[in-house]
């Protein structure tokens, strides 16, 4: 069987990725699963935190800096059965700047970890280093949540994503002129993406076809958190719809995750949400989502075309 | 399928199969109202003003034509013409060139009246 890489990201800090990532391995995991976590928010990592574990080595830092020599050995395990954890390094200051041999090393060993399901906790915003972790995982997971800020900031590393996938597929095809005309043309509007996609197929149609079917393998889920009354359980729904309509790609909303001040206790206690309060709204959530993930015929039928990365 | 947002057909304006029941059309427009209504969320930092209207007036006309049996009937014939149509769940297309061939009631044609009275099998 297919390994299943999953990747939880979004565009805003607070949302809890981080929360959903640790959720969606301790519910693998109790369903006799092997499930490894990776903390790849290199800029602030706290998925162990989440777990109720206390940082050690070795760490992903410890593999970035060749202490350790593959991923492999970095995935320590976990008091829960099952589930193993890539802990994100503290000790190691500036390591989010990952060069692009790092980058490409670490996402090789993600792919040749001994296990079935591999889940990533990213970190917030859009840097290269993320959206490629992001891109790199089939699906990726935005998590929002139901506030201005986090649905602005969830467009924007949508949006983020399109123009890297664009500008991997261009620079492969060796087309790289067409991606400042991309950057000058897509920033105008919302109807900008369809407007560069238009005048491309009069002008190019075949390279117009790649780059078109390109976006479209990218397909994302969604997964609204925090959610407190049936609006904001819509809400989810509505983004899905207008990312599809305004931005042309294909996202399936995965559902809500309704707000729970458990989460915050269980955090001060040191203790998994999860594993605390099984019977509650929010870790049922969890759990039909990891289903619609796991079991989601379409999603291990269409996977998207391997992406190359440009070469530096 | 690159469409501007002013070519989406209603179906696709309001996410539904061509299929839908009048139900599941109500349910549509009642979501589409939600996502495009006045200060929504889901299109913060994203649409427009203009364009919120623009696309909430055409959720309005879309919900109009395919909620009325007769005018729904209409633009359905209206966009067969225009291209062929195969319901995404059938399990297989019988034909390409023909649209939806198994609901083609048989011709009743003189020539076929004379064929079953001459052949048994025709």
């Amino acid at each position: 069987m297919d390994k299943r890489i999953w990747a939880i990201g979004g565009g805003k800090g607070g949302t809890g990725k981080s929360f959903v990532a640790a959720s969606l391995g301790l519910h693998l995991a109790s369903l006799d699963r092997e499930v490894v976590l990776v903390d790849a928010d290199l800029g602030a990592p706290n998925l162990h935190t989440l777990l109720g574990i206390k940082a050690s080595h070795p760490d992903l830092g410890d593999f970035l800096t060749n202490n350790v020599p593959s991923l492999e050995e970095a995935a320590v395990e976990t008091p829960y059965r099952g589930l193993r954890i890539v802990k994100g390094s503290e000790n190691i200051l500036f390591i989010a700047n990952l060069n692009h041999y790092k980058k490409l090393r670490l996402l090789r060993q993600l792919r040749q970890l001994k296990t079935q399901n591999v889940i990533l906790d990213l970190g917030t915003g859009s840097s290269f280093n993320t959206l490629d972790f992001f891109l790199s995982a089939n699906p990726g997971v935005v998590v929002a949540t139901p506030e201005p800020t986090a649905i602005e900031n969830t467009y924007l590393f949508l949006k983020s994503c399109i123009m890297r996938v664009l500008k991997l597929y261009m620079d492969h095809y060796k087309i790289q002129d067409l991606h400042q005309k991309m950057l000058d043309q897509i920033e105008k509007n919302s109807q900008s993406l369809y407007g560069f996609f238009k005048s491309l197929m009069e002008n190019d149609r075949s390279y117009g076809t790649i780059l078109y079917r390109a976006l479209r393998a990218f397909r994302p889920c969604l997964v609204m958190n925090k959610t407190r009354d049936e609006r904001d359980v819509l809400l989810g729904r509505s983004v899905a719809d207008v990312a599809r309509k305004y931005l042309l790609i294909d996202m399936k909303y995965l559902g809500a995750v309704p707000y729970d001040d458990d989460v915050h206790e269980s955090l001060r206690g040191l203790k998994p949400f999860y594993l605390e309060h099984k019977d509650s709204a929010a870790a049922r959530a969890i759990r039909q989502m990891s289903e619609e993930l796991a079991y989601s015929i379409e999603f291990t039928l269409r996977t998207p075309p391997e992406i190359r990365l440009p070469d530096v | 399928m690159l469409k501007r947002i002013e070519d989406w057909n209603y179906y696709e304006l309001l996410s539904v199969e061509r299929t839908a029941s009048q139900d599941e059309i109500w349910a549509a427009y009642q979501a589409a109202l939600t996502t495009y209504r006045d200060g929504s969320l889901a299109v913060y930092g994203l649409v427009t003003e203009a364009e919120r209207g623009l696309i909430l007036e055409r959720i309005q006309e879309a919900f109009q034509t395919l909620r009325d049996a007769k005018k729904r009937k209409d633009y359905d014939l209206a966009l067969l013409r225009h291209a062929a149509y195969f319901p995404p769940k059938a399990p297989f297309r019988k034909s390409v060139g023909k649209v939806e061939i198994e609901d083609i009631p048989p011709k009743n044609t003189l020539w076929a009246r004379l064929r079953r009275i001459f052949f048994r099998n025709p």
